[in-house]
């Protein structure tokens, strides 16, 4: 994944107070000098299907957070349950789980086995939202890991420049030039294997801080240089050389003066990121670098399902039709708050 | 012999087929009006090279190229584990200490490339297969002087154990203790014999002469291989070992196993090494199986396999007799053969069907912990687990990512919680899995294994479970299965030459061990052959138990 362009990137995010004032010169409410985040507010309520996409994204949430209810109470499973030798009745006739050629049974539409079975006669809604709750976790923490990781590195190349700056871009450099996919396939082949071992930190390969820790990394380089960008804008303005000129210490100046400033940025970046960590989290469980087995993730049971692709597609299906609801909806949404933010950013993370 | 007369009898009888021997004009119909054909593998084979290859996908084209001085009837069945004089002339006389094995070349042999065979040649074959390092190695270590040659470092020096005469044939080899199994390893794959000048590389690239039905004609690594009948290879010149029936034989590299059942199925493949797709196998059966709707050209076989997980008795809870028991009473072996799709037959015997010493009424009633085709006793697996005091016990179950392997290994880590463990799986990859868990230090509680026969000999299994093969690391006994009775025992059959004498000692010993509950054998692998409509399946899909599909004694339709 690549920004457009790395101009376009860096100058993604802009102090919106200025764009704001020319957009909305027209409305008598924004005349009246309302707050820069309510005007956000203001503007994103109108964009109705950005609103639309949040409350889907925010339903899904609430859907995977219910997934042990799901399965206790009504599929009366767990994820991770096999029920190769069971039987379930269709129609009144006891029907087995998994034939003896291996193939699962397809959507019932009652309780046992809602969307159906995998391979290992697993109910594949109860793994769909237990899979759903570890793709979210790991699309959610990884964006925040990047966001913490990029805005510091991002904050300190811009505002110190010279070194300090050097040494964090090429460093940007080298990670920018490896694919993510490939990037995080490695990383993760090589991670789930032996895990982690930091001295006092130790984790195993089969955590999920495996995947969230290598999505982190890949994505550094996407936040932290346009604040790099920004930084360097901002630390050349009138409001800083002020807050210098006051006294302050270089660290007070970073984070009282400048780090307002790019707040806009992460709050736009946000949103894609989650969306962009889901849709690596997926390539890599797909491609057994990622949330390791028999812990369940769409992309890991996409990958479980692709064998089976003629003769029981929902294996796929369902999986694939959750991952591009969630990662669609997250973009919509995300695209909207950028547009009520800086409708003049273009702000934009592409495969 | 016997086979070519038999193919040619059906041939006759059904007035279908086209089998018929090397010196026929063969008349069966390729699309250009000759006998080729074009086969898939999945993967390019290891090496193309017999003192390096230890894979079906290497053994099955190379065994019609390489003979050895002694090899295997071309029969199906326990009939094709029967060993047959090769390029020697006769069985080897072993000496009474049985340490001594006789032979001698048959006179007038020649190299696909007509370079005459020599004595010699055998001696040089060895000391590739040790030299380079090959994963057969092992195996011709027993020959005196093996060591030395390996620790000389010198490639051309000689092996003290073989004396070859090239005057008069005589091959004699000496054994640092005897072997009751030497015989097979003579017949193995690694010991085709190969020209005295072949050089101590790879030869994958350019594939050294050998005496066989079939030469190499053309090697692409991870593209094709061909194989051409041998014209030096007629009737006459190993009598049991017939003539290929086909002109050409091309295989193809195809990663899509999808792709290839699509082009078996659509006729654009001859045929495929792999099992069909998953995915295709239920419409295969139906069309072209036995019952199919359509004329058969689809059949499964049982192979020299056994599939059964390690339960390591140095590390807790397996260190507990009754949690072993637990493990063998509570597994769902038929739960575990629907993750094979069909190609895994039930079982509890260590040793497969058809390999001398296999347990018959294990299978069929009398194996201790229930009919391995039946559900398991749950409830008495929990008991003992309980018992045992282990309820709960941690427990990392090992597997690699080769499919269906993860499947099973989150079945199995399924059914260890059902019966009251605490388990969970550890997918591996491939490469590494085998060096993992055979690392002591790893202490690898339990998980996934399974052996194919490299010849039809109960110790080719049984090393497998013999406490003197224990090692810290590169382990193969994973279990770490030492048992003072299976090791007294495989010392002393180890040593006798002669298996039809002591097959009943097999049998008792592998009863013994599956009683012992040192692993949990849960079943036989069943391999497929499928065919394009050319193919005349009916008549000439030979299926060899050590080998697999002879090619060489296939043939075509009348077109």
């Amino acid at each position: 994944m690549v920004f457009t362009s790395r101009d376009e990137a860096e100058s993604a995010g802009t102090e919106f107070s200025l764009d704001s004032s020319e957009q909305l010169a027209g409305d008598p409410a924004e005349r009246a000098g309302l707050g820069p985040w309510r005007l956000t507010g203001r503007r994103l309520r109108r964009d109705k299907v950005a609103i639309a996409s949040g409350i889907v994204f925010v339903l899904l949430i609430a859907a995977c957070l219910a997934a042990p209810l799901w399965a206790s109470e009504v599929a009366e499973t767990t994820p991770e349950e096999n029920h190769l030798s069971d039987q379930v009745l269709i129609d009144g006739k006891p029907t087995d789980v998994v034939d003896m050629l291996g193939k699962p049974i397809g959507p019932t539409w009652n309780g046992h086995f809602f969307l159906g079975a995998d391979g290992n006669g697993r109910d594949i809604m109860v793994r769909l939202l237990y899979g759903g709750r570890n793709s979210l976790v790991i699309g959610l923490a990884a964006a925040l890991g990047t966001i913490a990781m990029g805005l510091v590195l991002g904050l300190l190349a811009g505002y110190y420049r010279g070194r300090a700056d050097s040494v964090i871009s090429w460093a940007m450099d080298v990670l920018w030039a490896f694919p993510v996919v490939l990037l995080g396939v490695a990383l993760g082949t090589a991670l789930a294997l032996g895990g982690l071992d930091l001295g006092p930190i130790t984790i195993q390969g089969d955590s999920l801080a495996i995947p969230i820790l290598i999505i982190s990394i890949a994505y550094i380089p996407y936040l932290a240089r346009p604040v790099r960008g920004q930084t360097l804008a901002l630390r050349e303005r009138e409001f800083v050389e002020a807050a210098r000129a006051q006294g302050m210490g270089s660290m007070r100046v970073v984070f009282t003066e400048v780090l307002p400033n790019v707040a806009s940025t992460l709050v736009v970046f946000l949103p894609l990121l989650v969306a962009n960590a889901i849709l690596l989290e997926a390539a890599l469980s797909f491609l057994g670098a990622g949330v390791q087995p028999p812990q369940a993730s769409w992309g890991t049971m996409i990958a479980e399902g692709v064998e089976r692709i003629t003769s029981a597609p929902h294996l796929v299906i369902v999986p694939g039709a959750m991952l591009v609801l969630s990662v669609l909806s997250l973009n919509i949404f995300g695209e909207g708050v950028r547009d009520a933010l800086d409708p003049r950013a273009r702000v934009r993370i592409e495969h | 012999m016997l086979v070519a007369v038999l193919a040619l009898a059906a041939a006759a009888t059904t007035g279908l087929a086209s089998c018929g021997s090397g010196d026929s004009t063969d008349s069966g119909g390729g699309g250009a009006g000759d006998s080729s054909v074009t086969i898939s593998q999945a993967a390019q084979p290891d090496f193309l090279d017999p003192a390096l290859s230890y894979t079906i996908h290497g053994w099955e084209p190379m065994w019609l190229v390489y003979t050895p001085l002694l090899t295997y009837k071309r029969e199906e069945g326990t009939a094709g584990s029967e060993l047959i004089p090769g390029l020697a002339d006769a069985l080897p006389e072993v000496s009474a200490d049985g340490k001594t094995y006789s032979l001698t070349l048959r006179k007038g042999l020649e190299y696909s490339d007509g370079t005459p065979v020599k004595a010699s040649d055998f001696e040089h074959t060895i000391k590739r297969v040790l030299n380079l390092e090959s994963g057969g190695a092992p195996y011709y270590e027993v020959i005196q002087g093996a060591d030395a040659y390996l620790s000389g470092g010198d490639a051309d020096a000689d092996i003290s154990g073989i004396q070859a005469n090239d005057k008069t044939g005589e091959i004699t080899i000496r054994l640092t203790a005897p072997e009751g199994a030497f015989s097979n390893v003579l017949a193995m794959n690694f010991a085709g014999v190969v020209p005295g000048d072949t050089p101590f590389e790879n030869m994958t690239q350019d594939p050294a002469p050998g005496v066989g039905t079939y030469m190499f004609t053309k090697s692409e690594p991870n593209r094709e291989f061909v194989l051409e009948r041998n014209p030096k290879f007629t009737e006459d010149t190993i009598p049991g070992v017939p003539v290929a029936n086909l002109e050409t034989v091309r295989t193809v590299i195809t990663p899509s196993v999808p792709q290839q059942t699509q082009d078996v199925i659509d006729n654009e493949l001859d045929f495929m090494q792999e099992p069909p797709a998953t995915d295709f196998v239920a419409e295969i059966l139906d069309r072209f199986g036995p019952d199919g709707s359509e004329e058969q050209r689809f059949k499964e076989f049982t192979t020299l396999s056994t599939y059964y997980f390690f339960l390591n008795g140095d590390v807790a809870p397996f260190d507990d007799p009754k949690v072993r028991e637990a493990v063998n009473i509570g597994l769902d072996k038929p739960a575990l053969a629907r993750l094979f799709a069909g190609t895994l037959e039930p079982g509890c015997s260590f040793l497969p069907p058809e390999m001398p010493g296999y347990s018959e009424s294990l299978d069929s009633g009398a194996c201790p912990w229930g009919d391995p085709n039946q559900p398991p006793d749950l409830e008495r697996a929990k008991q003992l687990i309980r018992e045992a005091g282990a309820e709960g016990a941690k427990v990392t179950v090992w597997g690699d990512n080769v499919d269906p392997t993860p499947k099973v290994t989150q079945a199995y880590a399924d059914q260890l919680n059902q019966m009251g463990l605490d388990a969970e799986p550890k997918i591996l990859d491939g490469g590494v899995y085998f060096q993992t868990i055979g690392n002591q230090g790893t202490e690898a509680q339990t998980g996934f294994l399974n052996w194919f026969a490299d010849f039809p000999h109960p110790l080719n299994f049984f090393f497998l479970v013999d406490g003197a093969t224990i090692q810290p690391t590169n382990n193969q006994n994973i279990g770490n299965v030492d048992d003072p009775r299976i090791n007294k025992e495989i010392e002393a059959l180890s040593e006798e030459p002669d298996l039809t004498a002591v097959t009943d000692r097999w049998e008792e010993l592998n009863e013994y061990l599956v009683e012992s509950a040192y692993l949990v054998p849960y079943g036989y692998r069943k391999l497929t052959t499928f065919m394009s409509e050319r193919m005349d399946f009916a008549n000439c899909a030979t299926i060899s138990p050590i080998y697999y599909n002879d090619y060489s004694q296939w043939c075509l339709k009348d077109e």
